[in-house]
């Protein structure tokens, strides 16, 4: 019943609506909750992690407190900031490309995707002090103390976060710097930006699940 | 064809920078507080901070695309089912009761 | 329309034109990704009969009679992996629930037709590659790769195949997330939530499930994968970790997972019955608020599979109590159907067989569910033959007997030919019959003490296990058969035209086949199961 309806485009292009939708509105707010639904099935899907460590550090809560202390938490500060501030760049990226400030927002999404590769970089720094200290189980890993083994599972889930949430990160960067691009070229507009909010949602996600991650990783025990 | 039926709906710049300067206060009052012995206040603290930077990021940052009644609560079923996970896995270690040896 | 007219060359149907492999292959039509998603399923279920059938052979001998130990922990890995994941758990949704939501809600297609396309081929890729590495090789831990045997002790492809479970994990999540975001957003023009067949109710409930649980199981395999790979993990007694953390986050998704099959057998249940009783069903909303009890209850249930395993007392209490709580909805749900039935004008055709079949043998099953829910009598009962034979009740004598019971329904309106009427109450009578000379007398042998996944027994059980080994290839028979008459069917079938049950719901008031967007004109929306109205 619906064919491509387009109004003459102000700027930006019009969004084409795919035949099983009547109009575009209802495509978008079936692609907006459809990527809702998909978040909290990451949400899920790091609580797997998070339940881990939960139930971990009940039953040993000395040995990771010694663990934690181990984690550079300048650099977690540090990222979890990146990661902060790269929310409010894309949230407002998104707002500029609705109110048709094109320029303004492929910059803010380069600076978003610039941020989250720094993150990357610091990172990356983390695992190679790690490394060289000695912490990576299964690999290498020289410890000792009282709480060796309790020290060892933390870190076992640490590089099993850290490693997953920054595979997230890696596809986000991908993803809102080859949008960037497109917004350069014209593709999205105050007509058309449903794609720049669901990817803007992943961020805010991968956002969130730092978030959490953070103070469990590099906050415990530090008060010795 | 215009994907809004209205005008597209904008939070202000200023108060997204407000939210940010929000954040970034919550981080440091983790961040410092960490280094301050508060017994349990610190988990206490910290997943209290971690709590509500989710709530601003999910608010806020978030906001437009969860306006809808339906969404809203797509956002929070993942939320509510992981501490339904956590929740009962918890329960069982912690009540536990050891049983040793007879020898 | 007449007899000899051939529905599939009919130029509108979705059958028709576009007849390549690649047409096939690159579709966006809801209708022919369920008709791709039935030949995998089909292939999968045959391949986890093959084992099946080997292990029943094998028990007809107390020391085992035509394989050695390890082959047969393989070999009923095997039968539990592909058939959990690569048949009942997409078995109705993605055949029958990607075909008939759209048709059912008044919509054109799902709300993402090529993330269904996608998710058709994440099943193939994944199912494949988990066969080949049951097959090169194999796993011997159960389906349930407990650890620490799975991540330390076994030396089979259980790194292999905990990949490919995991690859096909998300083809279970994409289909549920297609559906939930489908039926909130397609529904036509005054199809409201309460007017909705409860077919459509079970596959919301299912994809609620699909989509919450599958991803807390793929990120344990994932746990799984690497610690088997890193040789340490959160699983390794020798750290501190816990073999039973395992299985919490494991039975987190698995007792959910065996939702997924029950709910869209038990919407199937609702349509067949109504039909073949010519009634609208009796508790409209009561049967839909139960859907969605036992979706969300079902998972805070988990632990009454760890009641032997070294949880707390008090856990396994609580455990046991959610779980006398969620057979409450199920148990609605039965008395429902009968009261659907009671002074009823009831006839048998085949579809209406399977869906008698599948309230009993459902009951049956759930009973036993709820003796094995108490803990003091699951200690005795655990890990023997009674769990086999109850969960192989609800979910062969329960789903695969919806499943076929609505294959056989719907079987005119997709390919617009009817199958043979005599054949078909033949083959499910016969597949009643040896389905219950099968798992019957396991309940017994369960009671008697016989263990699970034991390669041999005592000899005083070999009898009720020649008995069991004689149903299953009875039971075989029964499967082959609609095999046969289905596909004779396409061939030789009379034509069905639009509703050859006089049927209600909005799928009989377009052609068999339907049209590629489904509906030629807006379909008449009513009440559901208006029965006592004319067909519009």
């Amino acid at each position: 019943m619906s064919a491509v309806a387009e109004s003459v485009p102000a700027r930006g292009e019009t969004v084409s609506v795919e035949e099983q939708y009547d109009d575009a509105v209802q495509q978008r707010e079936a692609a907006t909750l459809g990527m809702w639904v998909f978040l909290a099935t990451e949400i899920l899907f790091f609580g797997v992690l998070f339940a881990s460590y939960t139930i971990c550090r009940v039953l040993y809560p000395l040995g990771f407190a010694e663990a934690s202390r181990h984690t550079d938490m300048l650099l977690g500060t540090a990222e979890t900031a990146v990661l902060l501030i790269s929310s409010s760049l894309i949230a407002l990226a998104v707002r500029a490309i609705k109110l048709d400030e094109r320029r303004p927002a492929v910059i803010l999404m380069c600076a978003t995707a610039l941020l989250g590769a720094s993150f990357l970089v610091m990172h990356g720094f983390e695992y190679h002090d790690e490394y060289q200290e000695h912490l990576i189980p299964g690999i290498d890993f020289q410890q000792t103390g009282p709480h060796v083994r309790a020290v060892e599972l933390f870190f076992c889930l640490y590089y099993f976060i850290t490693g997953f949430h920054s595979v997230h990160v890696f596809i986000g960067v991908c993803v809102i710097g080859t949008l960037a691009v497109r917004v350069a070229r014209g593709t999205f507009g105050p007509q058309r930006y449903t794609t720049l909010e669901l990817a803007a949602l992943y961020w805010h996600l991968v956002d969130i699940v730092w978030i959490f991650v953070y103070p469990v990783i590099y906050l415990v025990g530090r008060s010795g | 064809m215009s994907e809004d039926s209205k005008a597209p709906h904008t939070t202000s710049v200023a108060r997204l920078l407000w939210i940010l300067l929000a954040l970034l206060a919550l981080l440091a009052l983790s961040a410092g507080s960490a280094l301050v012995k508060l017994g349990v206040w610190n988990n206490v603290i910290n997943l209290g901070v971690s709590v509500s930077k989710t709530v601003l990021v999910m608010a806020v940052f978030m906001h437009e695309t969860e306006a809808r009644n339906l969404t809203r609560l797509a956002s929070v079923l993942g939320f509510v089912w992981l501490t339904m996970l956590i929740g009962l896995s918890l329960f069982d270690f912690v009540t536990r009761s050891h049983v040793p040896a007879p020898w | 329309m007449s007899a000899t007219a051939h529905p599939e060359l009919s130029v509108r149907s979705f059958l028709a034109r576009d007849y390549g492999l690649l047409d096939w292959l690159t579709t966006r039509d809801h209708k022919r990704i369920a008709i791709l998603y039935a030949l995998g399923i089909t292939f999968f279920f045959f391949l986890g009969g093959v084992a099946a059938t080997l292990i029943r052979f094998n028990l007809v001998e107390p020391q085992g009679a035509i394989m050695s130990a390890e082959t047969y922990n393989k070999t009923f890995t095997f039968h539990g992996v592909v058939m959990v994941w690569f048949f009942l758990i997409p078995s109705i949704p993605a055949t029958l629930g990607n075909f008939l939501l759209p048709l059912m809600i008044g919509a054109r297609d799902v709300a993402f037709p090529r993330l269904n396309l996608a998710s058709w081929y994440l099943y193939i890729g994944g199912g494949l590659f988990t066969i080949a590495a049951l097959l090169a090789g194999g796993v011997d831990t159960g389906w349930t790769f407990y650890t620490p045997f799975s991540t330390m002790f076994s030396n089979s492809n259980v790194f292999l195949v905990v990949i490919g479970v995991f690859i096909t994990g998300f083809s279970s999540i994409f289909t549920g997330l297609n559906f939930i975001v489908t039926v909130h957003s397609l529904r036509t023009r005054g199809m409201h939530w309460f007017r909705l067949p409860l077919f459509v109710w079970g596959i919301y409930a299912t994809s609620l499930v699909m989509v919450l649980a599958t991803p807390v199981l793929a990120m344990t395999l994932a746990l799984i994968g690497l610690e088997r790979g890193l040789g340490v993990g959160v699983f390794d007694p020798a750290l501190g970790g816990d073999p039973l953390l395992f299985q919490h986050l494991f039975w987190f998704y698995s007792h959910p997972a065996v939702y997924i099959m029950i709910l869209p057998a038990m919407g199937v249940a609702s349509e067949i019955i109504t039909c073949f009783v010519r009634r609208r069903i009796f508790g409209y909303r009561f049967m839909t608020y139960s859907m969605l009890a036992i979706a969300v209850i079902g998972f805070l249930v988990w632990g009454h599979h760890m009641f032997v395993a070294g949880q707390s007392v008090y856990a396994s209490t609580l455990f046991s109590l959610l779980s006398f709580i969620v057979a409450v909805p199920s148990a609605i749900k039965v008395f429902n159907w009968t009261a659907t039935l009671r002074k009823g004008d009831i006839s048998f055709e085949a579809p209406m067989l399977y869906a008698l079949g599948f309230v009993g043998l459902f009951m049956l099953g759930g009973l036993t569910g709820l003796i094995l829910a108490a803990p003091a009598l699951d200690i005795p009962l655990t890990d023997t033959y009674f769990v086999i034979a109850h969960f192989h009740y609800v979910m062969v004598g329960g789903s695969v007997m919806a499943y076929l019971g609505g294959i056989h329904y719907w079987w005119p309106k997709i390919t617009g030919w009817l199958y043979p009427e005599g054949w078909a109450r033949f083959a499910a009578i016969l597949m009643f019959f040896g389905f219950n000379l099968t798992f019957f007398p396991q309940y017994l042998l369960g009671y008697e003490g016989m263990p699970r996944r034991y390669f041999s027994y005592l000899p005083e059980f070999q009898l009720l296990n020649i008995l069991s080994s004689a149903g299953a290839s009875i039971l075989a028979v029964g499967y082959l058969m609609p095999a046969l008459y289905l596909l004779w069917s396409l061939r030789y079938g009379r034509a069905a035209g639009n509703n050859p049950w006089d049927a209600r719901g909005l799928e009989w008031q377009t052609s068999s086949p339907p049209p590629k967007e489904n509906f030629l004109s807006p379909p008449v929306v009513r009440e559901p199961y208006a029965y006592h109205e004319a067909a519009p």
